[in-house]
């Protein structure tokens, strides 16, 4: 079976070679009609657009995400103005980038292909984790009241809006990237959480409303929605094989 | 090269490609080939039959979906052993998150009685025992490496880790299973 010097010793190559040759032969007619079950499924993902779409190539995928992404930020930077140029300080640039990495980390791990070994586990739940903190400790930032066009104490009052917006802005992202997921684990989790930082790039990049507790109300709680509602609702519920 | 891309003669990869260009003939004879080592595969580290093939089924579904990824001078081997893996890994975790843990073997991937002396059958189902107290990692190497025949190299690339780490997995697994089996082997000298 293998070399002499990597083979198990004695008795037990033996042993392992009789379970071996135990193990039943799978008769043809079974095997026909695995193989039958094999391909009216994959005839019926064909027909889908999620099949279609999971079927491409990890670049043509890793590319559709990343013109989506570009056309929806250009569909922002025209039509929502941004921040006012005082307010464009280096933790609010900072907040920017690292939203940007996270989101890209978050995008090479659900579309990952599946011919490769998983990831190990710690780190999805890590970039996870560090995405719903960054989302907190930007809160921390906020804009400064002399450059907001909103009073702060209405910071409160606004953040549902902001929230609404945050959640609906993360939908679209939401749902390509679970399109595009061949079936990673763990990939429900981490798309929720790319939702929930695109959300927030949006809301920190053009969002007036001053006040740490606006943005905590109206912008973290928006990561924290998704992955907590959509990202384990999800993984809980028992999903369709990809 | 060994003849038109659907023969039987044809290698793995002959056949990959001419998968990928949408041939079913190809599609059936690399299910052929494949099928019956991945249900021996997953039947050890499952022990149940339906679910051994259902996750046979679901690797071939994963290779449909992830077939435009296949590079020419690729090996097709370590691709579907990959998936495989994966999808018993991800089995294991399903149950754990469910606290379904099996405590008794299943027995419907045991050898026919009528067909298999009582002897072969305990020493079977004792060796199955200690496979199964192996940590996953130790026993996807045993798996891969004694039983696929695949090489150390192969091995580390299918379960995503290094070749030490895979030789040293290895030497314990076997060292373990020796221990374990000590005295039915010295019982049978």
């Amino acid at each position: 079976m293998t070399s002499a010097n990597d083979s198990p010793d004695g008795g037990l190559g033996e042993r392992l070679l009789e379970l071996d040759r135990l193990e039943p032969e799978e008769p043809a007619e079974v095997l026909d009609c695995m193989f039958g079950e094999v391909k009216s499924r994959c005839a019926k993902s064909d027909r889908t657009i999620s099949g279609f779409l999971r079927s491409r190539s990890t670049v043509t995928r890793r590319a559709i995400v990343l013109t989506v992404f570009a056309l929806l930020s250009l569909v922002g930077w025209f039509v929502f103005p941004l921040v006012g140029d005082q307010a464009r300080t280096a933790p609010w640039t900072a907040s920017l980038v690292t939203f940007c990495v996270l989101l890209l980390l978050a995008m090479l791990m659900v579309t990952r292909p599946v011919h490769l070994p998983e990831l190990p586990r710690w780190q999805s739940v890590g970039l996870v984790s560090v995405a719903v903190g960054a989302t907190i400790v930007a809160a921390f930032w906020p804009l400064p009241a002399a450059q907001a066009a909103t009073p702060e104490h209405a910071g409160a009052l606004m953040a549902g809006v902001c929230m609404g917006v945050g959640l609906l802005l993360g939908v679209p992202v939401y749902a390509l990237l679970r399109l595009l997921d061949r079936g990673n684990a763990l990939g429900s989790l981490v798309a929720a959480a790319a939702a929930g930082l695109a959300g927030n790039f949006v809301l920190k990049a053009h969002c007036p409303v001053p006040g740490t507790s606006h943005e905590l109300l109206g912008h973290a709680s928006v990561a924290l929605v998704f992955v907590l509602g959509l990202g384990l609702v999800h993984r809980w519920l028992p999903q369709k094989p990809r | 090269m060994s003849g038109s891309p659907t023969s039987s003669a044809a290698t793995d990869e002959e056949l990959m490609e001419a998968y990928i260009d949408g041939d079913e003939a190809a599609h059936r004879l690399l299910f052929e080939r494949y099928a019956p080592i991945l249900l021996r595969l997953t039947r050890r580290h499952l022990r149940d039959d339906d679910l051994a093939r259902e996750i046979v089924q679901q690797t071939f579904f994963r290779l449909h979906g992830a077939r435009n990824d296949f590079r020419r001078g690729s090996s097709v081997r370590p691709w579907v052993m990959t998936i495989a893996m994966n999808l018993v890994r991800e089995h294991w975790r399903r149950m754990k998150r469910r606290k379904m843990t099996q405590l008794e073997p299943d027995t419907h991937a045991a050898p026919d009685a009528e067909f298999t002396p009582l002897e072969l059958r305990q020493r079977s189902e004792l060796l199955h025992v200690a496979l199964e107290k192996l940590p996953t990692s130790q026993r996807e190497v045993v798996e891969l490496h004694w039983f696929q025949e695949r090489p150390y190299a192969e091995v580390a690339q299918i379960i995503g880790t290094s070749e030490g780490a895979v030789r040293v997995r290895a030497h314990r697994a076997y060292a373990t299973l020796k221990q374990l089996l000590v005295s039915e082997i010295r019982g049978d000298e």
